[in-house]
């Protein structure tokens, strides 16, 4: 990197603010060293930043917990890591309008503490809370349980203030829970991986807290039998906001005494007398479908659940996202584990199933690349026959380099190239890393 | 662009007869005068011809003729817009996709159904209704407006305070792109890889291309309902209980209000049984289990009476509820009986803004000389303030578009939105710069350059007409670029 494009880079933030050479350990992804890490503290310097990573032609990595870094195709080439994280201020919460206004560079824990203090959250539960930040969440979609009734940060997102690749400002939506003037900026932005442009700021709706939340597992022999309840679950009047599928791997790693086999964890909020009939229900409901005692779990178990998969198998050899219909939920699994186990693999699957969004893990030792791509294409091939998609979360970079980590959008793909083309013509932001060669 | 000769009139319409068939399209004058406006019937335009395909086939076929012979094209539903969106901006194709309104699917263990964009919104839950399943966004227009309409409007509706808006229940769209391509956005299952196009295609106002089919969540329908009505003899003690009701935590799933002039109205025309001498009445809707229900219930009914409400009470059962309701639906249709006309705001304001906002909508209206009925929905400020006018007296229409004016500068003021769930459209175009920044603008060309590069695509809608972005508080009474060119009144 150009001696004077670091210059440039102190000039804006600060010596202080750059870090290079072997302080970069923490900034490594997959082996690959950014040329430097710089740490704006204001939207004005974070355009400084842009505008001159732009000029020299370097391109610019947003960061904001590092929780989502290695997701995604290996970059292109290496560049500029932007990090959020001295714009981590609360800007603005006025409960009487259930909506804040926050830095990106905020992490989750730290914003639901602040409004808890207020009794109102925001409705989303990504993993790793104290890390993953709010800028980081919405460029990668994250999301928990309980998007199952909240759904995700698409549904809760109301504006947004975006530096572009140009280094402009440029904001989005507004501040008002509903609101149709202009294209729904913000919703380009979530799940967009940083390639748009560097989201400094957002807007959200929150809620009230619920005046109670009970977590209930529910224990089958087979997972099957686990599915059936989930239908019969989702058909009844019950208001649940998490349903969670776990085959035996992952149910075990959640450490909540469930038994093998398969675990139906289900959560529910709103007032005490709501939560504790609803819990009685889901019991009476589960028993004529093989589910066995249905337990209260602690609530340490909510952040376990998303992660679960991968925690059970320890260091996973790879991970994956299926995305499948709620009804294809146990099948898929079913289906997927079998495929693994044909070529050696121990695997471990949880799932959002309400909304069928299923994780997957695999291990073997060793794990040798071929057969590990050949189970990942399979996997694919089982999401893609049910009209689904899949991601691949977490792999080597040899396995990578034999299986996409995304899939082919297909004729939309030309569409979401045409918006990079427009937004980031000299493609600078965070280069290859996603869809479509994006 | 040019006025068509006759002649070259006469051999596209065989062009377009060959692709929809001899009875699907319109070109005599008097029958295009149907499709001249929407429901804001202010600004009016004449199309060259109004089609009626039915399939994404034929579409495409029309986009791809349209973009051969350089003419502009705008797709059209139900034509209950209320900000010009589905005007036909500068002559052109209006593609009616009112032919296409089948369900195709419905599968309810996966909640979801596929639908054609002709499809009017309410005859969806009719669909699903009997295996206790509904459509959640439900606009005032639900009776007529189409699901295609919603897409491009990203329409609301009262409920949408608990259950969200169009975007948050769309899951796919088949899109005939402006250049003639059939491409899928999104699909059945969530997430989908890459940008998330239903979301930016949602609410685009016809400007990225035309829906052809449409994947949508189905919800069941909540097993119990409760309905309160609250009356108040001060519109500030009304606007005081909407906050009273958010600050302790109560989530709605409506919450509307209503004023005098409103009920009023609206009880001269069919008698729901609202009080007519009330300043203003909320009506709060909770749903979900029967259970906690009598409690939440209570709660509501103590916020309103703490805020100061004379009279609060719940519907005894669905008739009493469905009449409240009707009064709050009909309420557009009453003002026709008291005034010859009006128009309908659709500005946005934080919440906590409403009694002061209130306060200076009155005001507004009555320093131009008007009439206006507020009824709107309270609970997440979303105002429509409903100016009275007489299109007969001279200078009147005009003071109307002024006292607009001023009302979408106030929402802006105190950091709202121009408009909630009605579009920008042709009607609020030149306002954009109220909220908007010329980067913020430039934004959003770019992301329309990406969809729609020739521009024909129903032109002229959601972006200021003037060139100077950084002009802000826009002219209202400046013809728009369409009115100068003869292609449309503004009535």
């Amino acid at each position: 990197m150009q001696d004077a494009l670091l210059d440039g880079l102190r000039g804006v933030v600060g010596p202080a603010n750059v870090r290079t050479g072997i302080e970069l350990g923490p900034w490594v992804v997959e082996g690959r060293t950014p040329d430097a890490a710089v740490f704006p503290a204001s939207t004005e310097e974070v355009a400084g930043v842009v505008a001159l990573a732009a000029e020299a032609d370097v391109p610019v990595v947003p960061w904001g917990g590092g929780t989502a870094a290695a997701v995604g195709s290996p970059a292109a080439r290496t560049g500029l890591v932007l990090g959020l994280s001295r714009m981590s201020r609360l800007v603005e919460h006025e409960p009487g309008d259930l909506t804040a206004t926050v830095e990106a560079g905020i992490t989750v824990a730290a914003l639901q503490a602040a409004l808890a203090g207020r009794g109102q959250w925001l409705s989303l539960d990504p993993p790793d809370a104290e890390r993953a930040t709010l800028g980081g969440v919405l460029a990668a979609d994250a999301s928990g349980p309980r998007r199952h009734l909240y759904g995700t940060a698409r549904d809760l997102l109301i504006g947004v203030a975006v530096v572009t690749a140009e280094g402009a400002f440029v904001r989005g939506g507004g501040k008002v829970v509903k609101n149709v003037a202009g294209y729904d900026l913000p919703k380009l932005f979530i799940g967009s991986y940083g390639t748009l442009g560097v989201v400094v700021e957002a807007t959200l709706r929150l809620r009230p807290l619920p005046e109670a939340e009970r977590l209930v597992g529910v224990s089958f022999d087979r997972l099957k039998d686990a599915g059936a309840a989930v239908r019969a679950l989702l058909a009844s009047d019950l208001i649940p906001n998490a349903v969670e599928l776990l085959d035996g791997a992952a149910a075990a790693a959640l450490g909540a005494g469930v038994a093998p086999g398969a675990a139906l964890v289900v959560g529910f909020d709103g007032l005490e007398e709501q939560v504790a009939w609803q819990c009685e229900e889901l019991a009476r409901l589960c028993a004529p479908l093989g589910g066995r005692e249905a337990r209260a779990l602690p609530p340490e178990t909510w952040p376990r659940l998303a992660p679960a998969a991968r925690a059970a198998l320890g260091l996973p050899a790879a991970t994956m996202t299926l995305t499948v219909l709620p009804m294809q939920v146990a099948e898929t699994m079913e289906q997927g584990a079998n495929a693994a186990r044909a070529r050696g693999f121990v695997t471990a699957w949880a799932a959002h199933a309400g909304v069928g969004v299923v994780s997957a893990a695999l291990a073997a030792e060793p794990a040798p690349p071929g057969p590990l791509a050949a189970v990942l294409a399979e996997w694919r091939e089982m999401a893609h026959a049910g009209g689904g998609q899949a991601t691949l979360e977490w792999a080597p970079l040899a396995v990578k380099a034999q299986v996409p980590v995304w899939d082919d959008p297909g004729a939309a793909g030309r569409l979401m190239q045409g918006i990079k083309r427009e937004l980031d013509p000299r493609n600078i932001l965070n280069p290859g890393r996603f869809v479509a060669g994006i | 662009m040019a006025v068509l000769t006759e002649s070259r009139k006469a051999s596209l319409r065989r062009e377009l007869e060959a692709i929809v068939g001899a009875g699907a399209v319109l070109a005599d004058p008097d029958e295009l005068l149907v499709y001249e406006s929407d429901g804001l019937t202010l600004l009016r335009a004449l199309a060259d011809f109004v089609v009626f395909p039915v399939s994404a086939e034929q579409v495409s076929a029309l986009v791809r003729l349209a973009n051969r012979e350089s003419l502009p094209f705008v797709a059209r539903g139900a034509g209950t817009g209320l900000s010009g969106g589905c005007l036909p901006a500068e002559g052109g194709l209006v593609i009616s996709l009112m032919r296409m309104n089948r369900v195709l699917e419905v599968d309810y263990d996966n909640q979801l159904a596929v639908v054609e964009p002709g499809l009017v919104n309410l005859h969806l839950s009719w669909t699903v209704g009997a295996r206790g399943y509904y459509y959640a966004p439900d606009p005032s227009s639900q009776q007529a407006c189409t699901l295609g309409g919603n897409i491009a409007n990203n329409s609301g509706g009262p409920h949408t305070l608990k259950y969200g808006v169009t975007t948050n229940h769309v899951l796919g769209l088949e899109v005939v792109l402006p250049d003639g391509e059939i491409v899928w956005l999104g699909g059945r299952t969530r997430a989908r890889a890459g940008y998330d196009l239903v979301g930016v295609f949602v609410g685009s106002e016809g400007t990225f291309g035309i829906a052809t089919k449409i994947v949508v969540r189905l919800l069941r329908k909540p097993p119990a309902v409760k309905t309160v009505l609250a009356v108040f003899d001060a519109i500030d003690h009304a606007s005081a209980a909407v906050s009273a009701i958010i600050a302790r935590g109560l989530v709605p799933a409506a919450v509307e209000m209503i004023d005098q002039l409103t009920i009023q109205a609206v009880e001269d025309a069919f008698g729901c049984g609202y009080p007519r001498d009330a300043a203003a009445a909320l009506l709060v809707e909770l749903d979900g289990l029967p259970f906690g229900m009598e409690a939440q219930a209570a709660r509501i009914v103590q916020a309103c009476r703490d805020a100061g409400a004379r009279e609060v009470r719940t519907a005894r059962d669905e008739a009493e509820r469905q009449l409240l309701w009707k009064g709050r639906k009909s309420a557009f249709g009453a003002y026709g009986r008291i005034s010859p006309a009006y128009m309908v705001m659709d500005g946005v304001i934080p919440r906590t803004k409403l009694p002061y906002v209130l306060r200076r909508v009155n005001e507004i209206v009555a320093a131009h000389g008007l009439r206006v009925g507020n009824v709107f929905h309270a609970g997440d400020g979303n105002l429509h303030p409903n100016i009275l006018y007489d299109p007969r007296r001279p200078g009147e229409e005009a003071r109307v578009v002024a006292a607009g004016a001023a009302i979408m500068r106030l929402c802006a003021e105190v950091g709202g939105s121009i408009s909630g769930e009605h579009g920008i459209g042709l009607e609020k175009s030149d306002f954009m710069p109220l909220i908007f920044s010329a980067a913020d603008l430039a934004l959003m060309q770019r992301l329309k350059r990406a969809f729609n590069p020739t521009g024909l695509c129903n032109p002229g809608k959601i972006f200021p007409t003037s060139k100077s972005c950084a002009e802000v508080g826009p002219v209202a009474s400046r013809p728009h670029a369409i009115e100068e060119k003869g292609l449309a009144q503004r009535f």
